[in-house]
């Protein structure tokens, strides 16, 4: 144990001596360590951030929108879920303890004194908050009583609250939908963006009565319908039951494709690896590269390295060195380099996951997996890159490497 | 028992399908506290001989013991401790390690000792005392003279207490005047108990021992 202190303490003291490689192998190392940290945080932050949306969305909750898959662009969705539909629903699936029609409008322009804003109004009913667990903040919910009577009421979002109304409370103000005057009983509370970046913190939640009466003039299609299982162990087979359900209320024939889209947590899922899967592709590709570079520079520089001290392996083995002692001291000169190029490399990695944050707002998350994985790497590194000059360092024979 | 008996050391070197008998018959033995210097001229085979003598390097037949043990058996762990122990090496270009301190070239053959717990650091202080450097302790080889290079690589030799002290051509790289002072100082340690064999193929140098051996084509001249 002694003898392989003093050892390791000599391959500090040449670690010191040869800084310009130490430079560049540790360099090229916290590299490529960077790279591949920054892609598993990325990859975790990436699922993170999946479970926060899905859990936002409601691991007990599925979403019907009028229109198929091929017209999923919002904007061009047909509507083709009616009231009717809604009503059945709710007498034939028990376990859906909410089922909550909801119809929107786009780019509709609000109006507060001489202050505009052109956003999107939701209409449903009053569960609309509890369905979405996104609770009113400031005031009160609507009632069913301003459902049922097609009253202007409404509640508004935190962002439209700020843009509307500054540091005016908004309870009790009257704002213009359109020509409508329309009276403001809550402020929701804030909930962010879309997995898309849409902002949901500009919109109008009004009696979904009042909309389709007085803005669409419409008595029958609703754009989507929003339910809540009791039992979400069977959220899956539900979504089965409502496609069946559906189909054969909207008389589809078996060649027919659906007239609705049934968005359940796994399509959340599912579009979110999509949206960050290839980009955590390239940059993993880009790591590894990076890596291997790492790799090859930390072998060449300590070939050159054991080229250039071949004299002083022949003064160590004549002073008594044995093989292994050879082999430990130059190991140890790229563990050591390689760790430390491991650290540098995390540490560079959480700056740029800063940079990548705010440049993208790519979510990333730093946990204990992503160091000792980059750690772990680097190790790798050592034994694919450094194990081979070290092993010749220590096979040189003595008398040849005397000679140097 | 001398502490150094060579009998029948023969040495090939393989170049392809020609073999080279380098030496041819080496018989030799060295005293405890002798002086000997091995004369040759390049080529006549003295500096394999120094290797073979230094357990650098094995014969490819006959008999070597070393402080009574068979060395032409070991294996290359058990050769690194005999050399580590038993031999202390003085080469022509000193041989330091650039980048280290005067004392760390010093403490070097110490690293490789197993013992724990030895002051090896004023030891090797006091061997730099003996040589003559000791104001010179924390510098670095490239910033000394040649005569005290070569001083540093004899404190070194001497680190580990060694029964042989392994010389080959010590002045090749100094002036006349360095290489008196040198070889004063290897017969310093000869007259202190230290058994030296200096491998030269100048006269003058060979003038300092007690003994003289001539080697040509491999084998001793009588």
């Amino acid at each position: 144990m002694h003898r392989l202190l003093k050892i390791t303490f000599q391959s500090i003291h040449a670690i010191w001596a040869f800084k310009l490689r130490t430079v560049f192998c540790l360099i090229s190392v916290a590299l490529g360590i960077a790279s591949i940290t920054v892609i598993v945080a990325a990859t975790e932050g990436a699922y993170q951030k999946a479970f926060e949306i899905v859990g936002r969305f409601g691991p007990d909750a599925l979403l019907v929108f009028g229109g198929g898959e091929e017209a999923r662009a919002t904007g061009q969705r047909q509507k083709t879920i009616t009231l009717d539909d809604i009503d059945a629903v709710k007498q034939s699936f028990y376990s859906a303890y909410l089922v909550v029609p909801m119809t929107s409008m786009r780019d509709i322009q609000v109006s507060y004194k001489d202050k505009k804003y052109q956003t999107l109004i939701v209409g449903s009913t009053s569960d609309y908050s509890q369905v979405w667990t996104w609770p009113v903040m400031q005031g009160s919910d609507f009632t069913g009583e301003d459902v049922k009577g097609l009253r202007n009421v409404g509640l508004i979002g935190q962002f439209l609250a700020a843009e509307l109304f500054g540091d005016e409370d908004p309870v009790g103000k009257t704002i213009l939908v359109r020509r409508i005057p329309v009276q403001i009983v809550g402020v929701l509370s804030e909930r962010g963006t879309t997995p898309t970046g849409n902002r949901l913190d500009d919109r109008v939640i009004m009696p979904i009565t009042t909309i389709m009466r007085k803005l669409q003039n419409e008595t029958k299609y609703v754009s989507a319908m929003r339910i809540r299982f009791l039992d979400q162990q069977n959220l899956y087979t539900y979504v089965d039951e409502m496609r069946s359900f559906l189909r054969k209320r909207h008389r589809l024939h078996q060649e027919e494709p659906d007239d609705f889209t049934i968005i359940s947590p796994r399509e959340i899922v599912k579009f979110l690896v999509a949206l960050t899967g290839s980009l955590v592709a390239f940059l993993g590709v880009t790591g590894l590269i990076a890596l291997i570079v790492a790799g090859f520079v930390l072998a060449n520089l300590f070939l050159l390295s054991v080229r250039e001290r071949t004299k002083e392996i022949g003064i160590r083995r004549a002073t008594g060195a044995k093989k292994r002692d050879i082999l430990i001291q130059f190991l140890g000169e790229s563990v050591l380099i390689t760790t430390l190029g491991g650290l540098c490399g995390f540490l560079l990695a959480l700056v740029a996951a800063r940079l990548l944050m705010s440049i993208a707002q790519f979510p990333i998350h730093f946990s204990w997996k992503a160091f000792v994985i980059g750690l772990l790497l680097s190790w790798a590194v050592v034994i694919g890159f450094g194990l081979q000059p070290a092993n010749r360092a220590a096979n040189l024979k003595p008398i040849e490497a005397i000679k140097g | 028992m001398p502490l150094c008996l060579l009998d029948d050391i023969r040495k090939t070197y393989k170049m392809g399908d020609v073999a080279i008998e380098v030496l041819r018959g080496i018989h030799l033995q060295v005293e405890q506290g002798e002086f000997v210097a091995i004369m040759g001229t390049s080529g006549s085979g003295k500096t394999t001989l120094m290797n073979i003598i230094g357990c650098l390097d094995v014969a490819t037949s006959g008999r070597y013991m070393l402080a009574d043990r068979e060395i032409s058996r070991l294996s290359d762990d058990e050769l690194s401790v005999i050399r580590n122990e038993h031999i202390g090496f003085v080469f022509q270009n000193f041989y330091l390690l650039p980048y280290a301190t005067v004392l760390e070239n010093v403490l070097l053959p110490s690293l490789y000792i197993d013992k724990r717990r030895d002051n090896f650091e004023q030891k090797a202080a006091g061997l730099l005392q003996t040589v003559g450097l000791k104001e010179r302790i924390k510098f670095k080889p490239p910033q000394l003279s040649g005569g005290e290079q070569q001083r540093v690589a004899i404190a070194r030799a001497l680190m580990n207490d060694p029964d042989l002290l392994l010389t080959d051509e010590p002045t090749g790289q100094l002036d006349s005047k360095t290489a008196v002072e040198i070889m004063d100082l290897l017969a310093q340690m000869n007259r202190d108990g230290k058994t030296v064999i200096v491998i030269t193929h100048d006269p003058n140098i060979a003038a300092y021992a007690g003994r003289t051996v001539r080697i040509q084509d491999g084998v001793i001249m009588q």
